[in-house]
């Protein structure tokens, strides 16, 4: 075990058990402890994306090509159902409504979740969504519809099942990362 | 007292004897005896067993390095209470735009009245926001001159706080040169 040495005055003899002089590790461990408790972040906060699809400005040096519309998720929240509607330009492609099932979960602070819309929407990606490979760096595009009183907690428990299906997208550098597959974006009405 | 009197001395003293019933009780000192017998005085340096505090302190500094985090604490207004999400991505450095039930801040700086949207009843280009995003996306650019501005912010909205004010706001970056915009979320732990 290692102990304080008080030492002893003027021995003879080297003792054949030294004893290590343990104040300074445990000084050394004790201002560890305190810097980390100073610098510790109980809180922990996170962010979810959004985009405003802001395009830029056009390249003069670039000769425009038209392009045929992507196919874009519109995602609409309604009173008593979402209803997810997957439009080419201005053609409706398909359309299905899934119940507004929240399933609130916390104490007072409670907790809004929507996980019949997070599998709904991984089924329709599977079918609809565009953009799957993994070397495919853009993501399928959704446009959030909700009524202007809706609370911003009701919004962010219908992003969060938004960005709850993943797939693998493959880095310049190699690495591979499981990122949302859609992207979105408010309508602004 | 005889026990310790110096005997005549015997050149095979250290040859190996049969063991006695108690150890030490032929070394003929009188403190070696005293301790031996379990009559001697309590020495004045006691040993403190420091094991289980070494341990204890090593798992607390163990535990707090796991735990620290070096990209610093975001600052969250006071009056702002955060949603909770699940999927979610780390925070980065960015302007910080925090909207609560009555007043938009930047960066602190009052930037607009969330009354003044909702009483409004429609989408609007909130003025002071513009002004303040637009100034602070002008300094960034004299500062980093040949790097392409990021055009990102972070938005701490209160949870209660209705969509046309949300919308509002996030519309207002959008024009002000700042895009990408993030909801700042509390993050609650994966269930997958």
């Amino acid at each position: 075990m290692g102990g304080v040495d008080v030492g002893e005055g003027g021995g003879k003899k080297r003792s054949t058990n030294s004893d290590i002089n343990m104040i300074p590790f445990i000084d050394l461990l004790f201002v560890t402890i305190a810097f980390l408790l100073i610098t510790a972040v109980w809180t922990t906060n996170s962010r979810i994306n959004a985009d405003a699809q802001v395009p830029g400005p056009p390249d003069p040096n670039k000769e425009l090509t038209p392009q045929t519309p992507e196919k874009v998720l519109n995602l609409h929240i309604g009173d008593s159902e979402f209803s997810l509607v997957w439009k080419q330009g201005a053609t409706v492609v398909s359309e299905i409504k899934v119940p507004k099932n929240p399933q609130e979960t916390g104490g007072d602070s409670k907790i809004v979740r929507y996980p019949d819309l997070a599998k709904k929407l991984e089924e329709e990606w599977k079918t609809q969504g565009g953009h799957r490979d993994p070397t495919d760096r853009k993501l399928d595009q959704c446009i959030l519809f909700s009524d202007n009183r809706t609370p911003f907690k009701e919004i962010v428990a219908v992003l969060d099942a938004l960005y709850s299906p993943k797939r693998d997208m493959k880095f310049a550098d190699g690495t591979s990362k499981k990122l949302p597959v859609f992207n979105m974006t408010f309508s602004v009405r | 007292m005889d026990r310790f009197q110096r005997k005549h001395h015997d050149p095979h003293a250290h040859v190996i004897h049969a063991p006695h019933k108690r150890l030490m009780s032929k070394v003929p000192l009188r403190f070696v005896w005293n301790k031996v017998s379990g009559h001697g005085p309590k020495s004045p340096n006691a040993a403190l067993n420091l094991v289980s505090f070494i341990d204890f302190l090593m798992v607390t500094v163990i535990f707090l390095l796991m735990s620290f985090s070096a990209s610093g604490e975001m600052t969250v207004d006071k009056n702002v209470k955060l949603p909770k999400a699940e999927n979610v991505e780390d925070m980065i450095d960015a302007p910080m735009i925090a909207v609560n039930g009555n007043q938009i801040l930047v960066d602190g700086t009052l930037a607009g009245s969330t009354r003044a949207i909702e009483e409004l009843g429609r989408l609007q280009k909130i003025d002071e926001l513009f002004a303040l995003l637009k100034n602070k996306r002008e300094l960034w650019k004299q500062l980093q001159p040949n790097k392409p501005f990021p055009g990102v912010c972070i938005l701490q909205v209160d949870q209660q706080v209705p969509a046309l004010v949300v919308k509002s706001v996030f519309q207002t970056a959008a024009f002000a040169g700042y895009p990408n915009v993030s909801f700042m979320v509390g993050k609650i732990p994966s269930t997958n």
